[in-house]
């Protein structure tokens, strides 16, 4: 790890609140609060994966660092420029350098253009390309992400999931950018072609230095994929460490549960599946305190071994449980771990 | 190489329209309707040429004559073939059908599209203007308009020159009050196509609003136009047949409208010809383009495909 180098991406205390539309009456306004004060970095070549449960604002984080959704507060540092103030024409040059990958490839291409002119756009905008060249350009880029050049005068509803999504990452290439934001991008395809997708995005990663912010729902996906792995719950990173850090020896509750969900291929493996009770709670209305006490069997555990009055019961999921009274008071950080400075979670019980 | 049925290694590629043509074209029944509604319009752009002055065709010696070889469908009251009045009708029904169209889809899908796709103060404004407009009966609005343009020249001694009077104030009127339909459509369709991936890959790369209108949302709209259409078409010609009915259609050319007017108390003593070509002529146009209409949207529609 090189720390002399500024990172390409860096993100500091981003939010993104939606407001709920209020009653005729004038209720207090109130808001989603899909993304929750947010940190991260990415080096140049590097990827981050971000996981989390749906609901959890990974997507939101990701559409916000590329300015499609305006962030309410916060800031996102793109090589040195920050992203949230530049001017419309300077937004527009930088959007050269920093794409998008969709997860569903049904929605990501234009029906009614065919796969030369979607695969064009971004060269449209942002070269000076003739034509011709054009055309020539984006049959490299098609051989480039596995399809033959041939492919270019059909349309999207003629190709498969697969040949879809290889389609969305030959337009994310086109500008040449530096970075790509991954928004689940092979989690509505079949597990034989996510295996191939995710190893043309590491080729192309190792073959262009491309930097990833690399959205998931499944921490199996990223682990064979990212640097450094952020978890996600409630708008908020509740775990952040390098990969093998982080799943070797994972700090958090939350992170915990879903590290124990991964399916293992073996039947004979013992099971011991941490399960989490009820849902992921409404964003307008988190929980007080460590948004994450409602579910969480370690505060179970050591509410268990502690004295009544540091306590306090609550209902979760239709169950009565016992919980230390901290958790549903203190809103916790990110702190590192006393052996691993790397290493962040923000479990207040863990923390000490 | 044998042409035999589709397999995706076929190399050469078929556009979404190309692809919606053939389908139809494959239809049986669409292109009946489609050949009903083709030779309606050969007869709407032949009869004024054909029978020419219409107003010097009196005959008494044969008035109200029943159907015969000399007169296929009858005669009428001043002893005029029906089946002549039934082609010259079919000019204004289809004058009427078209250009009430030429003005209601322009004026919906721009509406629409700018309401669903801005948002906020303009949606605002489009939705309160078609509510408004649509609170009022049609029917209604209609007559109201009419009364309005009656001796009404827009644009006089220019190129332009519009007499709202007669048939130009039937298909301005029905054009200014059938947009509503249009533009409800376009409008929901327009705030689904602008929350969709492909929208935000475009602005992800750097497309302005304009660029991300013409490229993206209307392109994705014009199966909506074509499919209101056909349907506006079917409403504009029965809209004229009522208009004409009440004495507010056009002046000086016969009209289905006018002819079931002029036949409703002929019925009662026997001379049921001149109605039920004038229906018929009506029915058989309208049920040609609600079919047409119907498998044309079932061609059109992406979400059909590939079934």
């Amino acid at each position: 790890m090189s720390e002399t180098q500024s990172p390409l991406l860096t993100v500091a205390g981003l939010k993104t609140y939606f407001p709920v539309r209020g009653t005729p009456l004038g209720a207090a306004p109130r808001f989603v609060r899909a993304v929750d004060g947010v940190d991260f970095a990415i080096g140049k070549g590097k990827t981050l994966g971000l996981v989390g449960e749906s609901g959890s604002g990974k997507t939101t984080a990701g559409r916000t660092v590329l300015r499609l959704i305006a962030a309410t507060a916060g800031t996102v540092t793109f090589d040195n420029q920050d992203v949230f103030s530049l001017d419309n024409k300077a937004m527009r040059s930088l959007r050269r350098r920093m794409q998008i990958i969709f997860q569903d490839p049904m929605s990501s291409l234009n029906p009614r253009m065919s796969v030369a002119n979607i695969v064009a756009e971004p060269l449209v905008v942002h070269s000076g390309l003739s034509r011709r060249q054009r055309k020539l350009r984006v049959g490299e880029l098609l051989e480039r992400v596995g399809l033959s050049a041939q492919y270019m005068s059909r349309y999207p509803h003629e190709f498969s999931g697969g040949q879809k999504q290889r389609i969305g990452i030959a337009r994310a290439l086109a500008s040449k950018p530096d970075f790509i934001v991954c928004d689940e991008p092979v989690s509505a395809l079949d597990v034989s072609i996510q295996a191939q997708i995710l190893n043309l995005l590491s080729d192309l990663q190792a073959d262009m230095g491309l930097s990833y912010l690399f959205i998931a729902h499944n921490l199996a996906v990223v682990e064979h994929f990212s640097d450094e792995v952020a978890v996600m719950y409630l708008g908020r990173i509740v775990e952040k460490a390098a990969r093998d850090s982080l799943y070797a020896l994972p700090t958090h509750p939350y992170t915990q549960a879903l590290l124990s969900a991964i399916p293992v291929p073996d039947p004979a493996a013992a099971s011991s599946r941490v399960r989490l009770p009820g849902e992921t709670p409404s964003p307008v209305n988190p929980p007080p305190g460590c948004p994450f006490h409602p579910r969480c069997a370690y505060t179970r555990s050591v509410a268990a071994t502690l004295d009544k009055k540091e306590t306090v019961s609550i209902v979760a999921g239709g169950e009565p449980a016992r919980i230390v009274a901290r958790c549903t008071r203190e809103i916790p950080r990110l702190a590192p771990l006393p052996d691993d400075p790397s290493h962040y979670h923000a479990c207040l019980l863990k923390q000490g | 190489m044998k042409k035999s049925h589709e397999t995706n290694a076929t190399p050469v590629s078929r556009g979404l329209w190309a692809d919606a043509a053939l389908r139809l074209l494959r239809d049986k029944a669409a292109m009946a309707c489609f050949a009903v509604i083709i030779i309606y319009a050969a007869i709407a752009i032949g009869s004024p040429m054909v029978f020419g002055d219409w107003s010097a065709a009196h005959d008494y010696n044969h008035r109200n004559e029943s159907p015969s070889w000399q007169y296929p469908l009858g005669t009428d009251a001043l002893g005029r073939s029906v089946l002549v009045k039934v082609f010259l009708g079919a000019h204004v029904s289809m004058t009427v059908g078209f250009m009430s169209n030429v003005i209601a889809l322009p004026l919906g899908i721009l509406l629409g599209a700018l309401g669903g796709f801005f948002g906020r103060r303009i949606d605002d404004f489009v939705v309160w203007l078609y509510t408004t407009l649509a609170s009022i009966p049609g029917i209604i609005l209609l007559i109201a308009l009419k009364f309005a343009f009656a001796d009404k020249v827009l644009f006089p001694g220019s190129f332009f020159e519009l007499d709202l009077s007669g048939m130009a104030g039937v298909y301005v009127a029905l054009g200014l009050t059938s947009w509503v339909g249009t533009c409800r459509l376009v409008r929901a369709e327009t705030m689904k196509l602008k929350e969709l991936d492909f929208v935000l890959a475009a602005r992800a790369t750097g497309r302005g609003n304009l660029a991300i209108m013409f490229h993206h949302i209307v392109p994705n709209l014009m199966h909506i136009a074509i499919i209101n259409f056909s349907l506006g078409f079917v409403g504009a010609i029965g809209a004229e047949v009522i208009l004409s009915f009440l004495n507010l259609g056009v002046q000086n050319l016969p009209s289905w409208g006018k002819m079931i007017n002029e036949a409703r108390m002929d019925l009662i003593v026997g001379r049921w010809w001149e109605l039920t070509a004038a229906a018929g002529a009506t029915f058989i146009i309208v049920l040609a383009w609600n079919i047409f209409g119907d498998r044309l949207r079932d061609a059109l529609d992406p979400k059909l495909r590939n079934v």
